[in-house]
């Protein structure tokens, strides 16, 4: 069973829905890598543009903080205390206890300007940069007396100088004091260059920092790996740059001397978390597209495959009920399939009409059979055809179908077919029958039968041929059926034959008249006759129309087809003796 | 501390008595006196702090005068000398924020005024040794004074306005002289013998030259001061 299944060829259906969802998902599947590859690509440089915008933005508000920075210090600067100490200090050297008093009352000052400032450092110098007091939590690394060289002004504003103070490095910015026209000291606010100020400047930046000396690293806010992998390398002003697996955009935020402070922003943290949300997107889009394209493609297989399902199925319908006269609906699927099923219709046409033409040559040769049997004997011509018209004439009485009558004219025209196999000397014997020759006889039905069994067109037929010599009353041949067992077809057609044999003339006997032929058949109603069959035989215009005598010769040498309209001559003289004898002969 | 400073100001009462009467002696026994020149040179490569925190306000620095690095130059005789007091009252005016003129020379005893001609408030203080003191802050048309008694360099600024300055010289002599705008300058009624002179000037600190002046005589001194950094 198994065996037969996986060999049978697969539905249409599944075939042209494998075929379209595979077309799609493929094409889906494609766009999904595209777009997403398409996809990072711009997001990463929308990334690379956004931190190299965001960056550039911060390095123009640090300038700017510097700048303000500065003003401010330049403001502190301008404090009438710490220029009045300095400026006297000078004029006291030489007394060491008023130079200390001198030297606390700028440190006290420079407290309260740290408390305002928040600087690491505040530093004073005297003019030739001896540091006269400091404040700050780093005051450690610029003591009293300390001289430190500082970079006062370039172009008439304050500058910035890194210094190594006890081996840490510091940003300071100097502002001199000026007095009058005098500089009278200077005024300097320092920031140790550590880790604690990247993080701090990071923080504002939101990137990391690193603070490079040269090519060395003094400080930054990155992890350790980072910050090593950034030991002695070449850093862009502005731009991008791979640091160990990673790609970093890069801004120098300031430069003073030889260290440089530079914003670092990784590329690939910034763009997987984006990435990955467009993914997540692009994945959810794709599995609803799939899904979408599942159902699109059942659609356009049910669409392809229904009317051709359709069509197929009234086929094998057809096929099966061997019924090929309707024609098969249009399935309306489309054109090619219409065509297909209007050609079938034709075919079909073409194939019952040839069907219809060759049992029409079957009919045409068993109806010459049928005229040759009766032309054996000059007295039997034409009563084949007069038995099936009249047989005809009582069904169409007894209102059968003209399917039904159809069947009942062939079996009718055929059902002495049997004679064939009876010696001439026995059928055209003009005296009375040995019980022989009779026994012969009683085989026509049976012999008919066998003649007509293999041609199946007539296997409706073969019942009327084989069965018309039965009787009600079961004295009939070759079976003795009884009453309703005999086929009405088999019936009508022995009353048919009855009636014709007793009103037509034989070599041994003259023709009875109609109405001696009829009260015979109403005589033997229930013994030789159906009584159904006699009464719509009686209702027939034959039955009641009585010719005129002086036409009966004129009559006698008519075509057989007219046989119905005319009458014997001689079936005028003795009634019930003539219908006996006719009867018995037709037996 | 009180009491030694009552004994301080009668010790000093008496030497400046006696000095008196002794430069009198002096005086009439031989005097002459000592002239000379004093030169500034070229005022160094310092500049003004054009880029200062109150640019609009520094009306009083802006013009500059023609060699008035001289005015603020003082001679004087550094070797000991007699105490003598002559008791003067001048006047620092306080004009388009700045002290005019920006020092000056007194003997001990000396009063100094402090007029404000500006609009504006302004404040005299000091932080020297010599004399500490904060006058406070007064408005236009006010003066406040100030006597010095002790010889020295006192600094004076205003609190207002920093970068406002004057020097107060104190002598316990009267043997000095600010050269006048050419740079000449004489010092009358010097005693006779070796003397040091100083020329001294806030920046450039003090030149001092050793002369000797004979009677009737005048001692002729000629002072550079070099007006550079001091580094």
């Amino acid at each position: 069973m198994t065996a037969v299944a996986t060999s049978r060829s697969p539905r249409l259906l599944v075939k042209v829905l494998c075929f379209a969802f595979a077309v799609i998902a493929c094409v889906i599947v494609a766009v999904f890598v595209l777009f997403s590859w398409q996809t990072n690509a711009r997001l990463t440089r929308t990334v690379v543009e956004n931190m190299e915008a965001s960056q550039r933005r911060f390095a123009g508000i640090d300038a700017r903080l510097r700048r303000e920075h500065t003003l401010q210090a330049m403001a502190l600067a301008e404090n009438p205390t710490l220029k009045a100490a300095v400026d006297t200090y000078y004029s006291e050297r030489g007394n060491e206890h008023e130079l200390g008093q001198l030297r606390s009352t700028i440190e006290t000052e420079l407290t309260k300007l740290q408390e305002i400032m928040a600087v690491p450092a505040l530093s004073v110098t005297d003019v030739r940069g001896v540091v006269l007091a400091s404040a700050g939590p780093s005051k450690a690394d610029w003591p009293a007396g300390a001289r430190v060289q500082l970079r006062v002004e370039e172009n008439g504003a304050p500058v910035e100088t890194v210094v190594l103070r006890n081996g840490h490095p510091y940003t300071a910015t100097a502002v001199p004091l000026v007095l009058g026209r005098d500089v009278v000291g200077e005024f300097f606010l320092a920031s140790p260059l550590d880790d604690a100020y990247a993080a701090n400047l990071a923080n504002e930046a939101r990137a990391d920092i690193a603070i490079l000396l040269g090519n060395r690293v003094i400080a930054s806010s990155t992890p350790a790996a980072l910050r090593r992998a950034l030991e002695g390398v070449a850093l862009p002003l502005s731009g991008t740059i791979v640091l160990g697996e990673d790609e970093f955009v890069v801004q120098r935020l300031s430069s003073v001397d030889s260290a440089n402070v530079y914003a670092l922003d990784s590329v690939a943290a910034a763009s997987r978390t984006a990435s990955s949300e467009t993914g997540w997107v692009l994945l959810f889009a794709s599995v609803g597209a799939l899904l979408m394209a599942v159902g699109g493609s059942w659609w356009v297989a049910r669409t392809v495959a229904r009317p051709i399902d359709r069509l197929s199925n009234s086929l094998a319908t057809m096929a099966k009920a061997r019924d090929f006269d309707r024609p098969l609906p249009p399935t309306g699927g489309s054109r090619e399939l219409d065509t297909l099923t209007t050609t079938f219709n034709e075919l079909r046409t073409a194939v019952s009409l040839a069907e219809a033409e060759s049992e029409a040559t079957y009919l045409g040769v068993i109806g010459a059979l049928a005229t040759a049997l009766d032309a054996r004997d000059p007295y039997t011509a034409g009563h084949s055809q007069r038995v099936a018209d009249l047989s005809v004439a009582i069904g169409r009485k007894m209102e059968l179908s003209e399917a039904d009558l159809e069947t009942l004219r062939l079996g009718a025209l055929l059902h002495d077919i049997g004679k064939i196999g009876v010696s001439d000397a026995v059928l055209r014997k003009p005296t009375k029958l040995t019980a022989d020759e009779f026994e012969q006889i009683k085989l026509h039905p049976t012999l008919g039968a066998r003649i007509l069994k293999p041609l199946r067109f007539l296997d409706a037929q073969l019942a009327i041929v084989e069965l018309h010599h039965e009787r009600p009353d079961g004295r009939g041949y070759p079976y003795g059926l009884k009453g309703d067992a005999i086929p009405m077809f088999a019936r009508i057609v022995h009353v048919a034959d009855a009636f014709d044999a007793m009103t037509s003339a034989r070599a041994y006997r003259g023709a009875l008249p109609v109405a001696a032929a009829m009260s015979e058949l109403w005589r033997l109603i229930g013994i030789d006759f159906d009584a159904q069959v006699v009464q719509a035989m009686a209702a027939l215009p034959i039955a009641l129309t009585e010719p005129a005598p002086g036409e009966q010769a004129a009559e006698a040498d008519r075509p057989a087809s007219r046989a119905l309209v005319q009458f014997p001559k001689r079936a005028a003289a003795g009634t019930a003796q003539h219908a006996q004898l006719a009867l018995r002969r037709a037996e | 501390m009180a009491t030694l400073r009552v004994c301080a100001g009668v010790a000093l009462s008496l030497a400046v008595l006696c000095t008196s009467e002794r430069s009198n002696v002096v005086a009439r026994e031989a005097t002459g006196s000592l002239t000379g020149r004093v030169h500034v040179i070229a005022h160094p490569a310092r500049r003004l702090a054009t880029a200062g925190a109150y640019p609009g306000r520094t009306v009083g620095i802006q013009g500059e005068r023609e060699s008035s690095e001289l005015d603020n130059v003082v001679v004087f005789v550094s070797s000991p000398m007699p105490a003598s007091s002559s008791p003067q009252r001048v006047t620092i005016r306080q004009t388009n924020e700045e002290f005019i003129p920006h020092v000056v020379a007194v003997t001990t005893g000396s009063t100094v005024e402090f007029p404000n001609d500006d609009l504006i408030f302004h404040n005299v203080f000091s932080l020297s040794r010599a004399a500490t003191f904060d006058l406070g802050r007064y408005p236009r048309n006010a003066s406040k004074a100030r006597t010095f008694t002790k010889p020295g360099v006192i600094k004076v600024f205003c609190h207002l306005h920093s970068h406002m300055s004057a020097i107060v010289r104190v002598f316990a002599h009267s043997y000095f002289v600010v050269p006048s705008r050419d740079g000449r300058f004489t010092i009358p009624s010097v005693p006779a013998g070796r003397l040091d002179v100083t020329a001294w000037h806030e920046r450039a600190g003090e030149v001092t030259h050793q002369t000797t002046v004979a009677d009737g005589t005048a001692a002729e001194l000629t002072f550079s001061l070099p007006l550079t950094d001091p580094e």
